[in-house]
């Protein structure tokens, strides 16, 4: 959905000004006119821009809705702040239909079109894959929240980064201590039936494998199942942890049929928030979750050492203590994962200064600056927590959370540790040319 | 638009339940109906004539040429204001403001496309009631429109951004242009009743309206002045048929099933651009198969009616073409139960852009504040209040429809036998329509 949360989106309303006749007044009054202030004063104080790459339509409409509106918070913040280099910030949002192809054509609008200096925001894995090749060719910095592991894996280019949200493989195998060490060594996963199930199922058997511990079961579910109590039985006996992955619109089908399979005496439980991001835990039909655990990427609920950096990021995206929007306590938001945006406007911000990016000449050192980031302290850039960003493989490590579903909330009950998540190297991309 | 939420809880709702009790409530209202003789239902669908009531000629010919400047302001602000569609009112007013909201006031309330239409008034005005200097063959019918209207709903379901506003906006000036040009060269009249598709659309669709204004407070059930209208020519009773089968298609397009068809996962929906032939192929087979399904129930209608009685003989067309304005308020009851969530979102966000519809930091009304929320699609009591409504919308049009089914049909017999005979295909029509209505409100979706 659009520009987020709130409409009162000035930085957009400025772009669309710039495009409408009040253009003229406004290029004359930078200096870019000629027979005014000349050239180099204009290129000083004329907006950087960033394209962003949203889903305002499709499928990840409710996910594209929040990245919006914290988009929006972390430019103002930005601004408020004097800008980038002392000039203003302006985001040109294009919708990408959560679709590759639109994906590919939204990229080419921002570089072609809207002479953007780098392109941002994208969160859809497919979208990210669709879209790279084209921003390699473009020559267009493409500033990636994704999660997926396709940065980090070397299938992507020199051009396209995720610095400001973990991966899937760090996350999964960041969670295997936790599991063996507290809730059990066997294992059985249930997951869906495609990519996305399968990036779970892969990385967190070796994972816990490492830890000494064993998947005792691998039951995958096909993508167009609503029902699932068939498949319980498949559980094995000495199964000490329930490890689940759904997503999709059976989700809630899926946790009542178990609740219902199980009855009061069930294994410990382990899920991925992504099955309910942006879904109220109170919700009914989910009191079978009660005392089971989560990853989240950023803990929805506010924490009772929540630090003040936080507590101000969400309220600058306009989030409640439980997560959701504070004008409708049951917007729940996509808490998990939108904190990416913001921070990544943030190591924009960063990388632009120390480059001294000055135009889309400076792509490549702009690129090369945000390479040769490393950690990046917990603060009010980085509310979610400490990052440690490799710049040969452009992905971001970091910590994660798990919470335990109590009384309705989720408690965080430990906090992974950047090390827990890291990796071999797969790629280092700044072998590869510009 | 994909809600997780809201699609998660409609599916832990009863909604076979449901179904069972809508699809009963059909099937009586058929049973209900053959007891009633075609006269207590002419009594029915006739209108009550409540006084006169002005007629504002010039008001509506200024209102409609002002309409036409908004038009360019729109076309203006898609070509040169926010690129974000959510942001620009350009897309919003065409998709919420016009597609779903004007289209059910237009069958519900009062003749909004005379108001509206962009090309009525100022055509007037510049050339009064001059005629064209060429002339549309009246053999042509509406076919022009239909064939516009057919290409319309393909740009809907299966272009890659219908929302994208300079995109739209040429697509809009293209389409002003044509048909302004069209109105000059071949006569207004003309070319509004027989290429125009939009005007065809709501004219049908206008006639669904229980008030009728025109001169006279006339108010009447719904449907009674589309009875007036029939036998439809042809080319308008096929145009009743793909105003519902597109919007059916628009629905299963989405589900599961249909993803299950062309072989995607609906988990994983690969985007508008990797199907866009498949949902080309769909909407056009689809249009074909209903427009298929309804002539044969028509035909077995007749055959039984034959069967049964010596006394009449019903002519094909004549009834295919009498019938199909019955299907009229099923297609506007779809297009209710279709898109009511999208309304009560998207309207929104209307709502707010219109705080600054110049996109100049306005903040008028002091709507610019609204933040747009979805809750209402993320509670149990809610969602299950959306989704009755939707079905409650389906069930109604297709009473309404059997009611008027039974009413044309006492123009070809008048024996309770025979009116039952030359509708059993039809009523067989409307059983499997609300069944099928009721399981797509209720199929998962993942596109």
């Amino acid at each position: 959905m659009s520009n987020g949360t709130s409409k009162t989106s000035k930085i957009s309303r400025r772009s669309a000004l710039l495009g409408m006749g009040a253009g003229a007044g406004a290029l004359a009054a930078a200096g870019v006119l000629p027979g005014t202030m000349g050239f180099a004063q204009a290129q000083s104080s004329a907006p950087i821009k960033i394209g962003f790459q949203k889903h305002a339509t499709g499928i990840g409409a409710a996910y594209g809705r929040w990245y919006g509106a914290t988009t929006d918070a972390a430019v103002k913040r930005i601004n408020d702040a004097g800008g980038i280099n002392g000039r203003p910030v302006e985001v040109v949002v294009e919708d990408d239909g959560t679709d590759p192809g639109r994906g590919a054509e939204v990229l080419e609008k921002f570089a072609n079109q809207h002479n953007c200096d780098v392109a941002f925001g994208t969160l859809f894995s497919h979208v990210v894959i669709g879209s790279a090749p084209r921003a390699g060719e473009l020559k267009l910095p493409y500033f990636v929240v994704s999660e997926g592991h396709h940065v980090a894996s070397g299938m992507l280019n020199r051009y396209t980064l995720q610095p400001g949200i973990t991966d899937v493989k760090s996350q999964v195998i960041s969670m295997a201590p936790f599991v063996a060490n507290n809730l059990g060594k066997k294992v059985t996963m249930i997951y869906p039936d495609f990519a996305f199930g399968h990036d779970h199922r892969d990385f967190f058997s070796e994972a816990i494998a490492a830890q000494g511990g064993e998947v005792v079961a691998k039951i995958a579910i096909p993508p167009t199942e609503t029902s699932f109590t068939r498949y319980f039985p498949s559980i094995p006996r000495e199964t000490e942890v329930i490890y689940h992955v759904m997503v999709g619109p059976a989700v809630l089908t899926f946790v009542k049929e178990l609740g219902e399979f199980f009855g009061p005496n069930r294994p410990e439980l382990f899920g991925f928030i992504d099955s309910l991001e942006a879904v109220d835990i109170k919700s009914s039909g989910l009191e079978f979750l009660e005392g089971t655990y989560f990853w989240e990427g950023m803990p929805r609920y506010a924490q009772a050492d929540q630090a003040d950096y936080e507590k101000d990021y969400r309220a600058a995206v306009g989030v409640d203590e439980n997560g959701a929007s504070i004008a409708d306590s049951k917007d729940v938001a996509t808490y998990a994962h939108m904190f990416g945006c913001w921070e990544t406007l943030n190591i924009i911000k960063a990388g632009m200064e120390s480059a001294d990016y000055q135009g889309p000449q400076d792509r490549a050192k702009l690129i090369e600056a945000v390479e040769a980031m490393t950690d990046m302290p917990a603060g009010a850039d980085h509310p979610q927590g400490a990052k440690r960003f490799n710049g040969k493989t452009h992905q971001t490590f970091g910590s994660q959370y798990i919470s335990k579903v109590t009384d309705g909330k989720l408690v965080v009950e430990h906090t992974a540790s950047i090390e827990d998540g890291l990796y071999e190297d797969e790629v280092d991309y700044t072998a590869q040319s510009f | 638009m994909a809600h997780p939420a809201e699609q998660a809880f409609v599916l832990l709702l009863p909604t076979d339940v449901y179904a069972t009790a809508g699809t009963l409530a059909v099937i009586l209202s058929i049973v209900l109906v053959t007891c009633v003789r075609p006269q207590l239902l002419r009594g029915f669908f006739s209108a009550r004539d409540l006084g006169r009531w002005p007629v504002l000629p010039t008001a509506a010919v200024s209102i409609s040429a002002l309409a036409s400047l908004v038009y360019g302001l729109l076309v203006y602000v898609g070509f040169y204001g926010p690129s974000d569609p959510q942001n620009n009112l350009l897309p919003l007013t065409v998709w919420t403001a016009w597609w779903i909201a004007a289209f059910v006031v237009q069958g519900l309330v009062l003749d909004i496309w005379r108001l509206i239409n962009p090309w009525e008034g100022l055509h007037r005005l510049v050339f009064e009631d001059a005629a064209g200097p060429l002339r549309l063959p009246e053999w042509l019918q509406a076919w022009p429109a239909v064939c516009i209207f057919l290409a319309f709903q393909g740009f809907v379901l299966a272009d890659i951004a219908p929302n994208d506003p300079r995109r739209l906006a040429s697509f809009a000036l293209g389409y002003w242009v044509f048909t302004f040009a069209g109105m000059t060269l071949f006569g207004r009249a003309a070319w509004l009743a027989q290429v125009e598709c939009f005007t065809v659309l709501f004219r049908l669709i206008g006639s669904l309206r229980p008030v009728d204004l025109q001169g006279r407070f006339k108010l009447g059930f719904v449907g009674w002045q589309s009875l007036l209208d029939a036998p439809l020519d042809l080319s308008r009773a096929v145009f009743c048929l793909i105003i519902l089968a597109s919007g059916s298609f628009d629905g299963l397009h989405e589900t599961f099933w249909w993803l299950g068809r062309i072989g995607v996962n609906p988990l994983e929906f690969p985007g508008r651009s990797a199907v866009i032939a498949q949902s080309l192929l769909g909407l056009y087979a689809s249009n074909a198969a209903l427009i298929g399904i309804f002539a044969l129930s028509v035909w077995i209608g007749i055959k039984t009616l034959a069967a049964v009685s010596s006394e009449t003989h019903t002519p094909f067309a004549t009834a295919f073409c009498t019938f199909a304005i019955a299907i009229l308020p099923i297609a506007l009851g779809y297009h209710i139960a279709h898109y009511l969530v999208t309304l009560m979102i998207q309207g929104q966000y209307v709502l707010s852009t219109l705080s600054d519809p110049l996109a100049r930091g306005w903040n008028l009304f002091g709507l610019g504040d609204l933040r747009i929320t979805t809750g209402f699609l993320n509670t149990q009591a809610s969602v299950k209040v959306i989704w009755l409504t939707q079905a409650g919308a389906v069930v109604v049009s297709h009473v309404i429809s059997v009611l008027m089914t039974h009413h044309l049909a006492g123009r070809f017999c008048n024996k309770n036998k025979d009116l039952i005979s030359i509708q059993i295909g039809l009523s067989v029509l409307m059983i499997a329509y609300t069944i099928f209505g009721l399981w797509l409100l209720a199929s998962p979706r993942g596109a």
